[in-house]
């Protein structure tokens, strides 16, 4: 095989996801009567920001090789500690600044305080008393979210400040505040993963955790950040979550941690460990948010939501297998 | 060869009950290769593991250019010096070449106050010791779970010389490669040696330690069985102390040494 026809063979193998998303696109705006309009755009992109958001987390630790199943029920506490100290109804506090502003400081702190205090939890029980990752987080999956049902006394805290509401209501393009911020971050870990020590610390412990060790970098270390990062990156999406349903309900945010898998496996990223880029997952939320609006748009019952996305994690694990099997060819 | 670079001095190791070491004592000078033989489970692998600071000693001590040496992690063993070449391959398959070759050392620059990763740097630098030792790999930019087995123990081998340190273990580091990949091995350590790094090689191969190493350690059932200079054994002599027919701290064979043509 020539160089270049290799070249680009390996740049649509790295990038399938983004062809896939745009393949989705192109058909359901094709078939679909008006869904090739800015605004159904704009509504996927906003649609992506909470979860987009949290499978960052979710995926930083997976490429680690271990596995998070708490950032639901941590994004869940988050906009809970949020509703309850700042909203004005329900069991809110309604805390208030002079100026008023400082809300949007403070509500952000305390809510990923409570992400990264959970989150090092997690870490402490998976690195230091070495258990298990799938059980202790899925431990913390439950045992949090029955915090939050308790704290709020199974009913919702509404109405936040205006000065917070602003970052879902004010549109730039288009797009409301929040989904920028959700896009912030994928850009900044993004980088962080692609071009500092850190990232590549990361991605080479999911590789090989004892060459990583032997190697002398600090996997416990390395891994505690990892696990506190996946934290306090669900609490800003249960903040964002909050923002955007101006309060906290108990439930809210049931069922993300499955979309939020969904996502990160049909990003590309394996559940392996050591596997998988940032930008894929942004692409694999989009991807996901394209399909629910095209259903919305066809008027299918929702119900049909959940089975498509099942079907689309066991596509995106066949395709990676199969992805898998060109590169060995091409090597 | 005169001052001793690593001083072992009645390591023992205990897994609960079971004594994988039992007072091991023996020293390396600078610039000198030691073999260090012993049949399977003699604890040579465990030695090894302690010196490079994967593993504590139950007890013993040691002292490494003179001062007292207990690392607690392998990156207190690098940061005085010691590189370790493991038996199972160290490297990191989902990752590139010059990712492997930088594990845990990663070039960076500044860009805008951030250290970020300075993969220009490091990838010339990987070709230009590449290229030195003879080692051909199509791309350095190839993730090494493309390479094969051989490949992917030159990227071992060259590390280490990159990165020389003052001591370097190695463990069985030529299980996966050819004839003539090994010759150059070996010819990689003698270089390694002769400047005045300290080297242990663990192997199985009898030929491969007469190849290379100045003096040979045999390791038997957790304690050391002969240590004697190359020069002044042969082969049947080494592989009675591995087994044990020879008693234990057997020394020069008469009639083999000063005569000696090599």
């Amino acid at each position: 095989m020539q160089p270049r026809q290799r070249r680009s063979l390996e740049f649509v193998l790295d990038n399938l996801v983004w062809f896939m998303l745009l393949a989705v696109l192109a058909i359901f705006s094709a078939t679909i009567p008006n869904y090739f309009q800015p605004g159904i755009f704009a509504n996927i992109i906003e649609q992506s920001s909470v979860l987009g958001v949290m499978s960052i987390g979710l995926a930083l630790v997976i490429i680690a090789g271990h596995m998070d199943l708490s950032v639901e029920s941590v994004a869940a506490l988050s906009a809970m500690a949020t509703g309850i100290l700042f909203a004005s109804s329900g069991i809110g506090m309604g805390i208030t600044f002079t100026p008023g502003w400082l809300v949007v400081p403070a509500s952000l702190l305390a809510g990923m305080a409570v992400g990264a205090v959970i989150g090092a939890l997690n870490g402490y029980l998976v690195i230091k008393v070495k258990m298990n990752a799938f059980i202790v987080t899925l431990s913390s999956f439950i045992w949090v979210r029955g915090l939050v049902v308790a704290i709020s006394g199974g009913r919702s805290a509404q109405n936040l400040a205006d000065e917070v509401r602003f970052l879902a209501i004010q549109r730039f393009l288009g797009i409301p505040l929040t989904a920028y911020i959700a896009i912030l971050c994928f850009v900044g870990f993004s980088f962080m993963m692609a071009k500092t020590r850190f990232g590549r610390h990361l991605l080479m412990i999911g590789g090989n955790e004892a060459a990583a060790f032997r190697a002398g970098i600090k996997v416990d270390k390395v891994l505690m950040i990892a696990f506190i990062l996946s934290g306090t990156i669900a609490a800003l999406a249960g903040w964002l979550l909050a923002i955007r349903t101006s309060g906290a309900t108990a439930n809210l945010g049931t069922g993300m941690l499955f979309n939020a898998f969904a996502a990160v496996v049909i990003g590309g990223v394996s559940l392996k460990g050591g596997v998988g880029a940032l930008p894929g997952v942004y692409a694999g939320v989009l991807l996901l948010s394209s399909i629910n609006t095209a259903i919305n748009l066809m008027g299918l019952p929702a119900h049909y939501t959940q089975v498509i996305h099942g079907l689309l994690v066991l596509a995106a694990v066949l395709l990676d297998t199969l992805k898998q099997t060109i590169r060995k060819r091409l090597a | 060869m005169s001052e001793p670079l690593l001083v072992l001095d009645n390591i023992t190791k205990n897994y609960g009950a079971v004594e994988a070491l039992r007072g091991v004592s023996f020293s390396i000078a600078k610039g000198e290769v030691i073999a260090l033989l012993g049949d399977n489970g003699a604890g040579k692998s465990t030695l090894v593991k302690i010196i490079s600071g994967g593993l504590e000693a139950s007890s013993g001590k040691m002292s490494f250019e003179g001062r007292d040496f207990r690392p607690k992690s392998p990156s207190e063993a690098k940061a005085a010096g010691i590189e370790t070449v493991y038996q199972d391959l160290s490297l990191c398959t989902n990752v590139d070449v010059v990712a492997n070759f930088f594990m845990g050392r990663e070039l960076t620059k500044k860009v805008m106050g951030i250290n970020v990763l300075d993969e220009k740097r490091m990838e010339e630098q990987v070709a230009k010791a590449m290229a030195t030792a003879g080692t051909r790999i199509p791309s350095l930019r190839a993730k090494v779970e493309h390479l094969s087995g051989g490949q992917r123990q030159a990227i071992e081998l060259n590390r280490f010389v990159h990165w020389g340190g003052k001591l370097v273990l190695l463990d069985e580091p030529f299980a996966a490669l050819g004839v003539e990949q090994t010759k150059r091995g070996l010819q990689m350590i003698r270089q390694v040696a002769a400047q005045g790094i300290g080297v242990v090689i663990i192997t199985h191969i009898m030929q491969q330690a007469f190849q290379v190493a100045d003096r040979m350690v045999v390791i038997r059932q957790g304690v050391v069985a002969g240590d004697v200079p190359t020069k002044q054994t042969n082969a049947d002599a080494v592989i009675g102390m591995i087994t044990g027919e020879t008693l234990t701290g057997a020394g020069p064979v008469a009639g083999v040494g000063d005569s000696d043509p090599a």
